[in-house]
């Protein structure tokens, strides 16, 4: 019997959420959009030849597992990450790290997850929870996309830490051992913000970034033509639902980088970061007008309320902004 | 068939749970609210479950009309595509592409079909025919 006081708070993304509850754990007050931001979560990428629920995945945030590790190893602070391939070793694993006195984060599948909302029950791979605490094969669990705090079987746990298919978490656990008592925050917001401008703006290929955005939208003009009516609709919807649903608290992440670029700047003391901010803030507005007039299209399947290139357009006066944002954010001193 | 054990979403339970979500409003500030889903949201993860519910039914049918096997079936039922399936079950992609005839699927032995079975959790017997 196990049960450590964990400090739960809800968040808008799983990853960050964890980070910064986790860090909370130890004494270090650090707030989601931060984590967010020193991990350089943001990131947009399209994938038309991997398909995801039958259709193109397009993914609005960073390898999953990378916000933690980027995060903790920017602030100094030692973590643990473990992999096993037989489940019923990690599990004991997992017993005796929480008695040593450690909250654990795991990487889960949702598609078997018992307390996780149905309307959410798809097969998504990359969703972390804590774990704080265990009794007789019940574990506590302090899920960041929840309200309150939930329970979960021994069995349960097992299966969704073993779920298979595209990223399978393999029974990934993490948790920081060594939490170090002075952090320097500012090179580590600085080193966070150069990596998000470089994913963004800077790297020499054309599915990511703000040139991944382009590419989306000079695809997104011939789905009617190539697919047909039905099919485009769903395609939009999917680009729709990584935008908006799989907590991302939001067009996709947009909002809480804006809010850690408000925060960087009163850290760094950099007037000009507030400015980003507010471009990033009008740029995420964007993205969710975006997001209305492209729910529109999918509410009745096969008649467009607006036409596909409206949408498209709407995207390149994104990837503009982003592109603009991001150059003038790389210049980072 | 139970309400339990079916896991697909009908749309009369939306809008259960609260989650936290940042907005902008005109003065520069981002603000956190914790409520439910909007219109928009909604819409587009309904149109998700209709998409599977649709492949479903389709999937049920042709299974009764003996085009494809009842792997098909459980397939679409649990909402993964072949490779996933193939991953699933631990069977070779082109293996579980050639369980999908039905005169392959009939001379299966019992250890392949207990793979299918634990990859979608239910009974050999259940595994052999549509509910």
């Amino acid at each position: 019997m196990v049960k450590l006081e964990f400090e739960h708070r809800q968040a808008g993304h799983c990853e960050s959420g964890v980070t910064s509850n986790l860090l909370n754990y130890y004494n270090y007050k650090i707030s989601e959009p931060m984590a967010f931001g020193i991990g350089a979560g943001l990131f947009f990428s399209y994938l038309p030849f991997m398909k995801m629920q039958h259709a193109p995945t397009t993914s609005f945030r960073v390898w999953p597992g990378m916000i933690f590790e980027r995060a903790t190893k920017m602030l100094g602070v030692k973590t643990m990450v473990h992999h096993f391939k037989d489940p019923k070793e990690s599990m004991t694993k997992l017993n005796e790290v929480l008695e040593q006195g450690y909250p654990v984060g795991l990487q889960v599948g949702t598609f078997h997850l018992p307390f996780f909302p149905p309307e959410y029950r798809m097969h998504y791979n990359m969703h972390n929870m804590v774990v704080y605490g265990h009794d007789n094969g019940t574990y506590f669990i302090s899920d960041t996309l929840m309200e309150k705090l939930v329970e979960i079987s021994y069995d349960d746990l097992m299966r969704v830490r073993y779920a298979k298919g595209t990223f399978a978490p393999q029974g990934r656990m993490y948790y920081p051992v060594y939490v170090p008592k002075e952090i320097d925050i500012k090179p580590a917001i600085i080193s966070g913000i150069r990596k998000t401008a470089y994913n963004m703006s800077g790297v020499p290929f054309p599915l990511v970034g703000a040139k991944g955005i382009r590419y989306l939208s000079r695809r997104m003009r011939k789905w009617e033509k190539n697919l047909g009516p039905e099919k485009a609709s769903y395609y939009l919807g999917q680009v729709l639902r990584m935008e908006e649903e799989v907590g991302t608290a939001g067009a996709g992440f947009r909002f809480i980088y804006g809010a850690f670029l408000d925060e960087a700047s009163l850290v760094l003391n950099q007037d000009w970061l507030k400015e980003m901010s507010i471009e990033m803030g009008e740029n995420a507005n964007k993205w969710r007008e975006f997001s209305y007039y492209g729910s529109r299209n999918c509410k009745k399947r096969g008649k467009p309320d607006q036409s596909y290139d409206f949408l498209a357009d709407m995207l390149l006066e994104c990837a503009d902004r982003e592109e603009k944002i991001f150059k003038k954010l790389a210049k980072i001193k | 068939m139970d309400e339990k054990s079916n896991p697909v979403y009908k749309d009369q339970r939306f809008g259960q749970s609260r989650e936290l979500l940042f907005s902008y409003d005109k003065d520069g500030n981002f603000e956190k609210t914790v409520g439910f889903h909007g219109e928009p949201d909604r819409v587009i993860l309904q149109q998700a479950w209709d998409h599977f519910n649709e492949r479903i039914a389709d999937a049920r049918e042709k299974v009764l009309a003996g085009k494809v096997s009842p792997i098909v079936y459980y397939m679409e039922k649990n909402l993964v595509d072949t490779l996933n399936l193939s991953m699933l079950a631990g069977i070779s992609l082109w293996r579980v592409k050639r369980h999908y005839k039905p005169n392959v699927f009939k001379r299966l032995n019992d250890k392949t079909l207990q793979k299918y079975a634990v990859a979608f959790n239910i009974s050999v017997e259940e595994l052999k025919k549509v509910d």
